[in-house]
C-alpha cells in the first residue's frame, strides 16, 4: 500500500512534483505515466526516502516514510531507473549485498538469489562479473536485486528503458507475477503501450501534476470515444484552423505549420472532407495517421502535446 | 552492525577483481624506494668532501695519521689535498673544502717521546657531518697513538736519548716503526675499524639510510593509497549504488564503517608489508615494529577518511581522481612523504610537521628509532582516533551530499 497525499517536492529553482496524490494497493500495479521530466523519478525519490518531501505526505504500508523512514523502507522495494549494480562483482555477490543490505539472512537469502536468478533467467551466468553482461540482462539483475527480499511494496522506475523485446516480455511477466503474489506495485513509464497492457490504474503526469487518473476504461472514457487525426505536411496554421472548424465537429488540438492534430469521433467517415477543406486552402497533405482512443491520444488531448517528444 | 560486514566484504571483493589499482598505489613508491636503495644504498656514498693537509712534519705519523682518511669508510667521502699552511687556512676561511688539517713539525718527535703535541683542525662551520667526522677520526687516532705508546715503549725507547739521531738511525728506525705498526695492525685495527663505523654510522645522516628515507616512502603509498581508495568511492556515484543503497533500511554509516573496515585491512597490509622491507632492508633501525604497522595503518586509514570529502565534492570520478593527486602531491611533498622532512629547508619542515601526514610520519619515525614513549605514543594514537572520527563524521556528511547530487 501507498498513500502519496498533495506530494510536493521543490529544487532550488523549480518544483519537480506538485501536490501529487494517489493510492497504490496490494496486489496492484499502479502506473505513473508522463514525458521525460514529468515528475516521476522524483516522486518514486520522494517514496523510497532517498528525498524529503517539500510538503505533502507519503505512507508505505502505513509507515509515514519521514518520521518512519526505516520502517517504510523495510516494506520497499526499489528498482531504480538507472542500473544501480557493482560491476566488478557477479550476479550472486550483487544480489547478496542487496538482500543484506535489506537485512536478510543466509538460509534464506541463499534460496531467495537461487529462485530469483531463475525467474530472472540468469542462473548459468550467475558467478560472471556483471560488466560482461548485455543491457537486459542488466535490467533483469536490477530488477532481481529489487525482489530479492520479496518486499510487499515494489517501486518500479522504468525498468525496461534500453531493453530488447525479448527481455522486456520478460521484465513485463515478472512484474506481473510480483503483483498476482500481492505486491503492490509501482510503475513508472513513459512507454503508453506499457501502460495500457500492464497497469490496473493509472496516472498520467506531466510538470509535476496529475492531469488524470483512474483505470483504463475510465480514461478512456475521458476521449469520449473520440478518434486522434494526425495530418502531416505544409499548412497555413490559422488559414487550416478556419477550413476545419467550418466542417464542425472537429477539435484541432495542434495547428503547426507542419503538423495538425484533430479530435473527432467517427474520423474515417469524414476524411474526404477534410482533405477538400484542406485542399481548399491551400495546404499540402503528406501523410495522415489516424489513433483510436488510447492514452497517447488522452495526453495529447489533455497537453496539447505529443508524450514522446 | 552486521551490514558493516556485509559492506566490508563487498569491498573486499570488488577490491579483488580489480587488484591493479591498489598494486600501482603501492608500486609507486616502493619503485621509488627500491630506486633509492640501488642508486645510493649499493656502496657509493653520496656526500663528497675535501679535507686539506698541510703535513709540515711530514714523517712515517704524520703520514699514517693522514693516511686514515684515505681508508674505508671515510675515503668515500673524503678526498685529501696536501696544501701548504698557509693555503690551507686561507682556503677554509673561504669555506673551500670541509675541513683543514694543520700538523705542525714534530709531531713524530713528540710521538716518539711521549709528550703532548698539539695539531689543529678547522672545520667549515657550514658542513655539518663530515668534518665532525674528521674530527672523531683523529681522536681516534690519536688514542690508538696512546695505545702504540703502551705497548711499544721499548722499541720507541732509542728515539729518547734528547740527541737528534743521524740520517740513517731514523730511517732504519722508521723501518722498525713501520714493522712494528703492521705488526700492531692486527690488534688495533678491529677496534680501529670498528670504532669508525660506529662513528660513521651514528653520524652519517643522509639519504642512504634506509631507516631515513623508506618511511617517507612507506607514507607517500598511504597517502596515493587514500587517493584511491577515495575516488575510487565515486564508483558507488557512477554505478548509483550509493542512491540504491539509500533506498534500503542499511544505514549509510554502517556502509561507511564497512567500507573503512576493508580499508584499515588492506592498510594493515601494506604497513606491514612495509616495515617488515624497512627490517630488512635496515635490520636493527626497527625499534616497535607492532606500534609502527600500527600506527602506519591507522594514519593510512584516517589519510582514506580525510580524503573522502574531497572526492566526493568531485563532479566525476576522473575529476575525483584529479583533485585528489592535487590534494596528495603538495601534501607529499610538503609533508615529508617525497623526501624526509629532515633535508627539507627549514620552513618547510616547520610548515611540513603541521600537515597530517607530515605529523603522522614524524610520530611514526619516532616510533620506529624508539623515542617516542608510551605516554607519548598514546597520546599520539588518542589524537589520531580522534582526527578519526572527526574525519568519519565528515566523510558520512560527503556521503549524505553525494546522494543528493
Ligand atoms: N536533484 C535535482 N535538482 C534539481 N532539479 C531536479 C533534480 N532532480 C530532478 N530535477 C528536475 O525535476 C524535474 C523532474 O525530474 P524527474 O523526476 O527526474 O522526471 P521524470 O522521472 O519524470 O523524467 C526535471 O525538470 C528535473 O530536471
Ligand atoms: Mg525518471
Amino acid at each position: 500500500m501507498i498513500e502519496v497525499e498533495r506530494l510536493r517536492k521543490s529544487f532550488v529553482d523549480l518544483t519537480a512534483v506538485d501536490g501529487v496524490s494517489f493510492t497504490a494497493r496490494p496486489g496492484e500495479i499502479f502506473g505513473l505515466l508522463g514525458p521525460n521530466g514529468a515528475g516521476k523519478t522524483t516522486t518514486i525519490g520522494c517514496i523510497s526516502g532517498l528525498l524529503t518531501p517539500t510538503a505533502g505526505r507519503v505512507r508505505v504500508m502505513g509507515h509515514d516514510v519521514v518520521r518512519d523512514g526505516r520502517a517504510a523502507r523495510q516494506a520497499l522495494g526499489v528498482v531504480p531507473q538507472e542500473i544501480a549494480l557493482y560491476e566488478d562483482l557477479s550476479a550472486l555477490e550483487n544480489l547478496s549485498y542487496w538482500g543484506g543490505a535489506q537485512g536478510m539472512r543466509n538460509p534464506l537469502l541463499r534460496d531467495r538469489i537461487a529462485k530469483v536468478l531463475e525467474i530472472t533467467g540468469l542462473q548459468d551466468r550467475a558467478r560472471e562479473p556483471v560488466k560482461r553482461f548485455s543491457g537486459g540482462m542488466k535490467r533483469r539483475l536490477n530488477l532481481a536485486c529489487g525482489i530479492v527480499h520479496q518486499p510487499r511494496v515494489l517501486l518500479l522506475d522504468e525498468p525496461t528503458v534500453g531493453v530488447d523485446p525479448q527481455s522486456r516480455m520478460r521484465l513485463l511477466e515478472l512484474i506481473r507475477a510480483e503483483a498476482r503474489a500481492g505486491v503492490c506495485v509501482l510503475y513508472t513509464t513513459h512507454y503508453m503501450e506499457e501502460a495500457e497492457t500492464l497497469c490496473d490504474r493509472l496516472a498520467i503526469v506531466d510538470h509535476g501534476k496529475v492531469i488524470a487518473a483512474g483505470d483504463l476504461a475510465q480514461l478512456r472514457s475521458m476521449l469520449a470515444e473520440r478518434d486522434l487525426l494526425r495530418l502531416s505536411g505544409v499548412f497555413h496554421p490559422a488559414a487550416a484552423r478556419a477550413a476545419l472548424e467550418r466542417i464542425g465537429a472537429i477539435e484541432v488540438l495542434q495547428a503547426d505549420e507542419g503538423l495538425l492534430i484533430l479530435s473527432l469521433a467517427g474520423a474515417s467517415g469524414k476524411l474526404p472532407s477534410i482533405f477538400a477543406a484542406l485542399a481548399a486552402c491551400g495546404a499540402d497533405v503528406r501523410g495522415t495517421t489516424l489513433t483510436q482512443p488510447s492514452l497517447e491520444s488522452l495526453f495529447i488531448k489533455l497537453t496539447g502535446k505529443e508524450l514522446r517528444e | 552492525m552486521r551490514f558493516v560486514w556485509i559492506a566490508a566484504l563487498k569491498e573486499l571483493r570488488c577490491l579483488r577483481r580489480d587488484p591493479f589499482s591498489v598494486l600501482t598505489w603501492m608500486g609507486i613508491p616502493l619503485s621509488i624506494a627500491l630506486l633509492i636503495h640501488l642508486i645510493f644504498g649499493g656502496g657509493q656514498a653520496v656526500p663528497q668532501g675535501r679535507l686539506l693537509v698541510a703535513d709540515e712534519d711530514n714523517t712515517i705519523v704524520s703520514d699514517m695519521l693522514t693516511s686514515a682518511f684515505g681508508r674505508d669508510p671515510l675515503g668515500k667521502m673524503l678526498t685529501v689535498e696536501k696544501v701548504d699552511a698557509p693555503a690551507g687556512r686561507a682556503r677554509i676561511d673561504r669555506g673551500d673544502g670541509s675541513a683543514f688539517l694543520l700538523i705542525p713539525k714534530g709531531l713524530q718527535d713528540a710521538f716518539l717521546r711521549n709528550q703532548p703535541f698539539r695539531i689543529q683542525l678547522f672545520s667549515n662551520p657550514s658542513q655539518r657531518i663530515l668534518p665532525k667526522m674528521v674530527e672523531e677520526t683523529l681522536l681516534i687516532m690519536t688514542d690508538g697513538a696512546f695505545y702504540i705508546q703502551k705497548v711499544a715503549a721499548g722499541e720507541l725507547r732509542p728515539f729518547d736519548s734528547g740527541r737528534s739521531p743521524s740520517d740513517d738511525a731514523i730511517a732504519q728506525r722508521s723501518v722498525d716503526i713501520r714493522h712494528l705498526v703492521t705488526g700492531l695492525n692486527k690488534y688495533l685495527s678491529p677496534p680501529l675499524i670498528e670504532l669508525e663505523t660506529t662513528v660513521v654510522v651514528e653520524k652519517q645522516r643522509n639519504v642512504t639510510r634506509p631507516s631515513f628515507y623508506f618511511p617517507s616512502m612507506i607514507f607517500m603509498g598511504l597517502l596515493l593509497m587514500a587517493g584511491g581508495f577515495a575516488s575510487e568511492a565515486w564508483k558507488e556515484r557512477t554505478f548509483h549504488t550509493l542512491r540504491r543503497l539509500a533506498a534500503t533500511p542499511a544505514p549509510l554509516a554502517s556502509f561507511l564503517a564497512g567500507r573503512l573496515a576493508a580499508v584499515a585491512l588492506l592498510y594493515f597490509a601494506v604497513a606491514a608489508l612495509g616495515v617488515a622491507t624497512l627490517r630488512w632492508l635496515a635490520p636493527g633501525e626497527v625499534s616497535h615494529p607492532l606500534a609502527a604497522v600500527v600506527w602506519a595503518a591507522l594514519s593510512g586509514t584516517a589519510f582514506f577518511l580525510l580524503m573522502l570529502p574531497v572526492s566526493m565534492s568531485a563532479s566525476s570520478q576522473r575529476a575525483a581522481q584529479v583533485l585528489g593527486n592535487l590534494v596528495i602531491f603538495p601534501l607529499a611533498l610538503v609533508g615529508g612523504c617525497f623526501f624526509p622532512l629532515e633535508i627539507a629547508p627549514a620552513w618547510m619542515a616547520s610548515i611540513g610537521r603541521l600537515t597530517p601526514n607530515g605529523w603522522a610520519v614524524t610520530q611514526f619515525k619516532a616510533i620506529l628509532s624508539g623515542s617516542l614513549r608510551p605516554a607519548h605514543l598514546a597520546v599520539a594514537m588518542g589524537g589520531l582516533v580522534a582526527v578519526g572520527i572527526l574525519a568519519f563524521l565528515l566523510a558520512l556528511r560527503s556521503l549524505r551530499r553525494g546522494l543528493l547530487a
